[in-house]
């Protein structure tokens, strides 16, 4: 339980890390690690469910963190352009 | 000295006073600091740095005792006590992280408002007044260690709430001094011109002086009063002084990296909502095992769940700056010091949080080590990272805006503090990890929470080796501390080049 629950912060970190790098950097590989640590989350998500016998509305906090988790990322990085409008990012890579 | 001058000096006070005198003019020719590079305003605010520094360093030290009696229990026992090591170590991090907070905020009121501070004259008594409660309250700590607790006791020696034991008329006295830390602020915006980071200072004081209110009514039922007691602990420490260490960090980040104004005062405004949006009731985290209503179990939970968002909101904004700045600063410490802070406030406050903060889970973990070694990252991360890298803002303008960039003299003393400190407090959150989880384990899920079950874990090997580990990483920590001091006492000394002046971009 411990451990699933610190895996799911270090791996939402790690996926919002790697997801805001793949819009800096557009090489596939940053987007698929990016999925990969989405992924990790999910599996801790799903193993601390199961630890911790979530029911009920229990299970509503483990969809909303998996969905949540998801979007948080993309919604931040929207505000960042936002905020930041006069400037641009120019993307290296490529594939 | 010879045995006569002794004598001499001890037998006759003026002898004595010379001597002090003496000596501290002897310290403050080899710092070599030159007053005349401060405002008022800022010379108020080193005081309040100064004081912060001692407190530190009497944080460590009875950390350091209350770490020694793990291990040696008969250690010092009946002399000073390991309830009283522990208070004072607690409390001395809460009010030197206070103080460095007050400190940061005299340093930016004339540069953010455009005018000299309003009522300069009441902030100085406050810092005077507020020194001398202080030293008072530790000197009672230590004088009057036990004794039958009495509406007396109450008023004037200890309130017997954990971690904000001040009697009660020093919590009158912090309240008082907070308010006119508070007219300070907003007369002193007034005067001169308000800002979107004024707005939320503004706001955040009433707060601080409001929320403080909070500790200071008694009630008989245990539950009640544990209620009311975590809105200082909860909303007073987690809220209000990360609203705080905010503005400062938006006000930092313009001088230290040149972000332009519209873009910190955005930022600020999500922090404020996302930490509200989620911060505010998170507090039921502290309402599981109380005997609250059940409901507390699912707000708690939820909205725990929820105060990891500001973190990762936090790494993809960095990512974000990354890319499209190439950023240059003039002062690298602070920098290094903000850079630790980010890490420290994810992990000690984001993961090391939420690792035991559902109530599955924290059903195990409450009051174990596991708090301890949350607490350890978290405060540390979070709170000392951000006052050590404005101790290091404002020793650069002390000594005239001298250059502290790459290539400056002795810059191995930073690092090597840098490291020691950061390290010291990772082995002792590790070490306080391993304690928790051994007594989550064996006095919670085997022995099911009872008074054997709690004496099995205290005896268990790795809980009894994860002390020794502790403190040996407190004594990192120590060293890192002394090296902190010695580097901030004599950073830039000698200097001639002058710091790059960085332009908003």
């Amino acid at each position: 339980m411990f451990f699933s629950s610190a895996l799911i912060i270090l791996a939402g970190a790690c996926y919002a890390l790697l997801f805001a790098w793949s819009k800096v950097n557009s090489k596939r590989f940053i987007k698929l690690l990016a999925h990969l640590s989405y992924f990790v989350l999910v599996i801790a998500v799903v193993e601390l469910t199961q630890a911790a016998n979530f029911s009920g509305y229990w299970l509503l906090v483990s969809i909303i963190m998996v969905i949540g988790y998801f979007f948080a990322p993309i919604s931040i990085w929207h505000l960042c352009v936002k905020t930041h409008d006069d400037h641009t990012i120019t993307t290296r890579g490529g594939d | 000295m010879s045995s006569n001058e002794s004598s001499a000096v001890l037998t006759n006070p003026s002898a004595l006073w010379h001597k002090a005198c003496t000596a501290v003019n002897r310290f403050k020719a080899w710092v070599a600091l030159d007053g005349g590079n401060l405002s008022p305003g800022q010379t108020l605010a080193v005081k309040y740095f100064c004081v912060a520094v001692v407190l530190f360093f009497a944080q460590l030290l009875f950390g350091l005792l209350a770490a020694l009696q793990f291990i040696f229990p008969g250690f010092l026992y009946e002399f000073l006590d390991f309830s009283v090591n522990r208070m004072v170590h607690i409390n001395a991090m809460v009010v030197w992280m206070l103080y460095g907070f007050i400190g940061c905020i005299y340093w930016l009121l004339e540069d953010e408002s455009g005018t000299e501070i309003v009522g300069l004259k009441w902030g100085n008594l406050a810092f005077l007044i507020l020194t001398a409660a202080v030293a008072l309250v530790v000197l009672v700590y230590i004088l009057v260690q036990i004794g039958s607790g009495t509406d007396s006791s109450l008023w004037f020696i200890n309130e017997g709430r954990e971690y904000i034991e001040a009697p009660r008329w020093a919590d009158i006295g912090i309240v008082a001094v907070m308010l006119v830390f508070a007219y300070n602020v907003v007369a002193t915006f007034n005067k001169g011109k308000w800002s979107g980071i004024a707005g939320v200072l503004t706001l955040d004081l009433v707060a601080l002086a409001g929320l403080y209110v909070a500790g200071m009514f008694y009630m008989t039922n245990i539950t009640h009063e544990q209620y009311w007691w975590w809105w200082v602990i909860h909303l007073w420490v987690e809220a209000t002084w990360e609203v705080l260490v905010g503005v400062i960090m938006a006000w930092s980040l313009m001088k230290l990296l040149g972000v332009r104004r519209k873009i910190v005062q955005t930022w600020l405004y999500i922090e404020v909502a996302l930490m509200f949006g989620s911060g505010i009731l998170g507090l039921g985290h502290h309402y599981f095992w109380i005997g609250t209503p059940e409901y507390w179990l699912t707000i708690g939970g939820f909205f725990s769940a929820l105060e990891p968002i500001p973190l990762v909101a936090m790494v993809v904004h960095a990512v974000y700056d990354a890319g499209a700045h190439a950023f240059k600063n003039s002062n690298h410490p602070a920098l290094a010091w903000i850079i630790a802070h980010a890490f420290g406030n994810f992990f000690g406050a984001g993961v090391w949080g939420f690792m035991h903060t559902l109530p599955q889970i924290n059903l195990y973990t409450h009051g174990t080590q596991w708090s301890a070694s949350h607490g350890h990252l978290a405060f540390f991360g979070a709170y000392a990272t951000i006052n050590i890298a404005f101790f290091y803002l404002a020793i650069q303008h002390w000594r005239g805006g001298v250059w502290m960039a790459g290539d400056s003299q002795n810059a191995w003393r930073w690092k090597w503090a840098l490291g020691l400190l950061n390290a010291g407090v990772l082995g002792m959150t590790i070490a306080l990890l391993i304690a928790g989880y051994e007594q989550s384990f064996i006095e919670r899920a085997v022995e099911g929470s009872t008074w054997g079950g709690y004496f099995s874990a205290q005896n268990h090997p790795s809980f009894q080796n994860a002390m020794v580990w502790r403190l040996i990483w407190g004594l990192v920590t120590f060293a890192g501390l002394g090296l902190l001091i010695w580097d901030l006492l004599t950073i830039g000394k000698g200097e001639t080049r002058k710091a790059q002046v960085i332009e908003p971009h």
